[in-house]
């Protein structure tokens, strides 16, 4: 019985689903509800993560910053390295250092980039995900079609980068090749975290989050 | 002489109070010192390339000669074997030698392809010698005495050095004398001597014709109008008619090349910084040949600073065109480097934005300033062979990358200030500039500060008082939070902070002026 579901198993056309991912950690994110409902149990590692939000100010970073935190904490490998820098890609507003290091972030590790046009918006993310050097890479994309996120995708998982798109609500109909793409809605009570897409995973709504 | 200049001093040391008062440095310099004793010895080795024109053309292998004009003639100043075979030879018209030879190239002569010929073996003979001079148009010398024991005795140095020239295709004349004038001399004449001793050196000059002397044609006439036609004729004469009629220079010359007289020189100096030219035969647009040329480039540049053990931070590309002026490419990096791989994919980033409005006739490469390399650690790579492909650039590298496309100023880190006023805790640090972080530990911890900062405070409008954002009336959360200071400068604040929330769940930094005018201000979101 169960050597013969071994060998549907193996069947390279028999798709597993969540079980696939399992193998790989997740990057915890900080807040416990969230993990729950992330596959690995946290931000995927190496791969690009997308939040759709419709405007600034409702707690889109400080979703992020326990990981951000711990990314930046990272020690220096006895190879040399330069583990742990965070890079800012066309960030709307200027990030506030001090409010920054308030939540944990080693500020002699940041690098932020302030590219003159949309497609340098993408090559700058492309060029900092692949490098190698940085940790996490956030970027504010004027565009971003299904090939480019395809390609973000692929620098990330080479240089071993998380990579974070932060884009519009209107974003939300286009086809990407995220995997993971989260919504926040915020109101007078609180954010909305709403995870359209997760590969491994399953769309749920949290609220209240933050 | 020795003892005469001694003497003073050994009388006054015989006097003991005197001795005791004069303290040795007060003692005052004797007018004439003369030469010491114990003179290390000189050798100088004279090279001399009288084809140094037609060897520092390029030549495509027929039959060549170099042309000058001269009087409004183009006249055949030098040609190499095969044209002289057919009977070309110098001193006639490009025209005849061509009715000569019909297939025979002319080239004209280029001084500054010489210099350049000869700045370059002079570059190649530093490793022969600690001083090597560049003593006329076609000439240098080199000090060999302090190299003899390191290149196992004279006559293989002058092997090795002679070869060397063969071999880079330059004939070349050479002499050994203690003085570096005796030397080019005994080289103009053609002897090809070794004098190790000077006083071997008087017979060897005294046979010598005039005409070996760079001297005038006028003072070589008058003086083989008188009988005088080697340096020993001249030598026999009376040294103050010699001098009365033909000037001191000439006879100090002879004093020189004798040793009576010291003869310094400068020592030449390879440039520190790297300047090359690569000039095309016709105009190129084509933009995968102008990048190989650069590559190149690049390469003798490498090959330039590794001589050096030196790196450069800046680079400077400049393409010429036949019409207007040069297009220039500066390119820079984080750390000091010579790699022509490194450079040449910086180039490349910045070749594809370049906008080149014409063909492009030739490419000059300059360095910046040079500095020592500073040696990079790396791991060494035993069992991981995975780990070592992880990391495939450092931030430097990633920086320079990203400088190279967007520009200086669109890159950059940040560090914290020790300051109140909210828009003067932070900095922007080049990273290219300086790696220094000079972060503050533990600022302010309890304060609430805004991840989002935007660049100047955006002016709120109120209704009856209360603060509006997006059309609606903002509920104030926390605060206020009182920042009165900067009263030292003209930028002083007196503020209220707030946090605030609108009702679509912004969450924002707010504050009230309480100098001049009450209004209301946002100055960050809270991410």
């Amino acid at each position: 019985m169960s050597s013969s579901l071994d060998k549907l198993l193996r069947n390279p056309r028999v798709w597993k689903g969540r079980s696939l991912l399992q193998q790989k950690a997740g990057l915890s994110s900080g807040y416990p509800e969230l993990d729950r409902h992330l596959p690995g149990g946290g931000w995927p590692p190496e791969a690009l993560t997308e939040i759709l939000t419709e405007q600034y100010g409702i707690g889109e970073l400080r979703l992020l910053m326990p990981a951000l935190a711990r990314l930046s904490a990272e020690e220096a490998q006895p190879d040399y390295s330069e583990p742990g820098w965070i890079a800012w890609v066309a960030p709307p507003f200027q990030p506030y250092p001090p409010a920054l290091q308030q939540c944990g972030i080693d500020l002699s590790r940041m690098l932020i980039v302030r590219p003159r046009d949309a497609s340098e918006i993408l090559w700058s993310a492309e060029q900092a995900l692949s490098s190698g050097t940085c940790a996490a890479v956030m970027f504010w994309p004027e565009t971003l079609d299904d090939q480019a996120s395809r390609r973000l995708q692929l620098a990330a998982e080479k240089g071993h980068s998380w990579a974070i798109a932060f884009r519009p609500m209107a974003a939300r109909q286009q086809p990407s090749a995220a995997a993971l793409r989260l919504e926040l809605h915020a109101d007078g009570q609180g954010t909305r975290v709403h995870i359209l897409k997760s590969r491994g995973g399953r769309p749920t709504v949290i609220n209240n989050l933050l | 002489m020795s003892r005469a200049w001694k003497s003073p001093v050994t009388a006054r040391e015989a006097d003991p109070s005197a001795s005791q008062q004069a303290l040795p440095f007060l003692e005052p310099a004797p007018l004439v010192k003369p030469l010491a004793p114990t003179r290390v010895p000189r050798l100088w080795l004279c090279i001399w390339l009288p084809g140094l024109p037609l060897e520092a053309c390029r030549r495509s292998g027929g039959a060549t000669a170099i042309v000058e004009e001269q009087q409004g003639i183009h006249r055949v100043l030098l040609a190499d074997a095969k044209a002289r075979a057919a009977g070309i030879m110098a001193g006639q018209s490009a025209n005849a030698a061509l009715a000569l030879l019909p297939t025979l190239e002319l080239e004209e002569r280029s001084r500054p392809r010489e210099q350049q010929a000869l700045e370059a073996l002079a570059g190649w003979l530093e490793r022969f010698s600690s001083f090597v001079c560049i003593a006329g148009h076609d000439m240098l010398l080199l000090e060999l005495a302090g190299s003899v024991r390191l290149f196992g005795g004279l006559r293989e140095l002058r092997e090795k050095i002679s070869k060397g020239l063969r071999q880079q295709g330059f004939a070349a004349l050479m002499a050994i004398a203690p003085t570096p004038l005796g030397a080019t001399w005994l080289a103009r004449a053609g002897r090809r001597v070794c004098i190790r001793d000077e006083q071997n050196l008087g017979k060897a000059l005294r046979d010598l014709p005039l005409a070996s002397l760079d001297w005038p044609q006028g003072l070589r006439e008058s003086l083989g109008g008188m009988g005088v036609t080697t340096v020993g004729d001249c030598l026999r004469l009376p040294r103050e008619g010699f001098v009365r009629r033909f000037g001191a220079e000439h006879m100090l010359m002879l004093d020189r090349a004798l040793g009576y007289l010291p003869d310094p020189r400068h020592s030449w100096r390879a440039p520190e910084r790297f300047c090359a030219d690569y000039e095309m035969t016709e105009e190129q647009s084509d933009r995968e040949l102008l990048l190989n040329i650069c590559g190149e480039l690049l390469c003798s540049h490498e090959k330039f600073l590794q001589a050096r053990q030196l790196g450069t931070q800046r680079l400077c590309f400049s393409f010429f065109h036949l019409k207007g002026p040069a297009t220039e490419l500066r390119l820079g990096c984080a750390r000091a480097d010579r790699s022509a791989e490194r450079w040449l994919a910086l180039l490349r980033i910045r070749f594809e934005q370049l906008v080149l409005s014409e063909p492009v006739i030739a490419v000059r490469l300059r360095s910046g300033v040079t500095q020592a390399l500073q040696a990079e650690s790396v791991r060494l790579q035993f069992h991981d062979a995975g780990g070592g492909q992880r990391r495939r650039y450092s931030v430097a590298q990633l920086a320079e990358r990203l400088v190279a496309r967007i520009g200086d100023q669109a890159v950059h880190s940040t560090s914290m200030v020790a300051e109140h006023r909210p828009h003067y805790a932070w900095r922007a640090q080049s990273l290219l500039s300086d790696w220094t972080s000079t972060t503050l530990s533990e600022v302010g911890r309890h304060l609430r500060r805004p991840l989002w900062m935007l660049p100047e405070p955006a002016l709120l409008p109120a209704d009856s008082g209360y603060p509006l954002h997006q059309g609606c009336r903002l509920r104030l959360l926390e605060g206020p939070e009182r920042l009165e200071t900067g009263w030292w400068d003209e930028d002083g604040i007196s503020r209220d902070y707030y946090m605030a929330i609108n009702p679509a769940g912004m969450r924002l930094w707010i504050f009230r002026n309480r100098q001049r005018c009450p209004a209301w201000y946002l100055h960050g979101y809270f991410g």
